[in-house]
């Protein structure tokens, strides 16, 4: 794990109370994601999940669906690519039998924000093309490794390139529902119009993520979502 | 029929006398009083009740979900502190409970779960109780930790967000969950039409 010293992530919106930013104490984050052999420990010494004892309230029917058995990753999942096609239930659960947690949106996104030479990108335009451009790039069916990519200031891999990530609070982007369904400040995401309430509109990777997470439902098990830990000091 | 596993009562004293937030680590508190042992095969493969958090109730008893099962549960998540939304969503609850017949409404059980894990302390719960009236004998108020209540609001579908200001951003939804604890149906939004979760309550309450 690397240490992420503390500092200030800055929303794509920013709520009416009006503040700068979001505090973020420092805390540890994984270099690398986990891999389909990290988690094939994990399912070894947690058989309730893996993939057919898995109950459906925590993961969907796509859960590990590319592996090829309960402990069989197989071809089109190597040991060293990471894991995706689980749930935040199972990656939570993961977490905890590491004795780290998942990070926090804000964590996340901190950590995130700082591309090879600088803890903030945020005036960095070709950064941010970079991982729009990666957005555009449909994920192969079989992943590449863990670790190929540059670092970035921090000395972390592959936050941005290779896959998306849960975080333990994906669940507080408010982008569900009808115009009664939430009670929000975040509405003004809803619609074009709305965007220029946003910190800067020219952050696209960050609206990309944003609706990402408010599409996701915690059993859902993605293709190209997988996950690190985070750990306190 | 063969008599359950007996299991060990854990007295551990987690617990900080009268707060929600009693711990830094997301491991699970142990429960220390009147859980009912259950193992998570005993429920179905869509039921809530698979989740092991613990919960405090404003009466100071540590509870898991499962404690819920047996009868059809009508579940919402708020804050105390919450004056626009949750105010209406107590009163969704109580129209439902009002409008069904009393043989019905005798059982089913009311939830209301915070998502206010600093301020909605059990005591801060029970003010709440004794503002809106709510009976000790069909609602149960509950507080947990941080992780629990990220980890309910998940299972529910709850989106949710604390702003600077201690008020949370929050869907409004009421959930019916069966015997089992599975999900059977929401009721999303303010004021809404009762009628069909009224129904379902009933025919649950049938089955």
């Amino acid at each position: 794990m690397a240490l992420i010293p503390t500092g200030v992530y800055h929303p794509l919106f920013r709520s009416e109370s009006g503040s700068n930013g979001v505090h973020v104490k420092s805390f540890y984050l994984d270099i690398l994601p986990v891999t389909n052999g990290d988690f094939l420990a994990f399912v070894r010494a947690n058989p309730r999940w893996q993939r057919s004892r898995v109950k459906r309230i925590f993961a969907d029917e796509f859960y590990l669906k590319s592996w090829a058995g309960d402990l069989e990753p197989g071809s089109n999942a190597p040991a060293n690519a990471p894991v995706t096609d689980v749930s935040w239930f199972a990656a939570k659960a993961y977490a905890q039998w590491k004795g780290n947690r998942l990070p926090t949106l804000a964590e996340w996104e901190y950590a995130a924000s700082a591309n090879s030479t600088r803890a903030d990108s945020e005036q960095d335009p070709e950064f941010k093309r970079q991982v729009l451009n990666w957005y555009c790039t449909p994920a192969t069916a079989r992943l590449s490794p863990v670790g190929l990519g540059q670092t970035n200031f921090w000395g972390i891999h592959d936050l941005h390139g290779l896959v998306w990530e849960w975080v333990a609070d994906f669940n507080s982007a408010l982008l569900t529902g009808g115009a009664q369904g939430d009670t929000g400040l975040d509405r003004r995401l809803f619609c074009g119009g709305g965007a220029q309430g946003a910190a800067d509109v020219q952050d696209y990777p960050a609206f990309m993520r944003y609706a990402f997470r408010s599409s996701l439902k915690a059993d859902y098990c993605v293709h190209n979502l997988g996950f690190r830990c985070a750990k306190d000091l | 029929m063969k008599p359950k596993p007996k299991t060990l009562f854990l007295s551990v004293a987690i617990l900080t006398l009268g707060s929600c937030v009693t711990q830094s680590s997301p491991v699970a508190a142990q429960s220390s009083c009147c859980v009912k042992a259950e193992t998570p095969a005993a429920f179905t493969d869509k039921s809530i009740y698979q989740t092991e958090s613990i919960w405090t109730t404003d009466q100071e008893k540590h509870i898991k979900l499962s404690a819920l099962a047996g009868r059809p549960q009508v579940v919402a998540m708020f804050f105390a502190h919450c004056q626009f939304a949750c105010p209406i969503i107590v009163n969704d609850m109580k129209r439902i409970e009002a409008a069904l017949p009393a043989d019905v409404s005798d059982r089913i059980g009311f939830n209301l779960v915070s998502f206010d894990a600093k301020r909605d302390t059990p005591s801060a719960l029970a003010e709440y109780r004794e503002a809106r009236d709510l009976p000790a004998k069909s609602w149960t108020l509950m507080c947990g930790h941080p992780d629990d209540v990220l980890e309910l609001a998940a299972l529910l579908g709850v989106r949710f967000k604390e702003d600077g200001n201690g008020q949370f951003a929050h869907s409004n939804v009421i959930t019916i969950l069966n015997a089992q604890g599975e999900i059977v149906h929401q009721q999303i939004g303010l004021n809404q039409d009762i009628h069909e979760t009224v129904r379902l309550l009933q025919q649950l309450v049938k089955n």
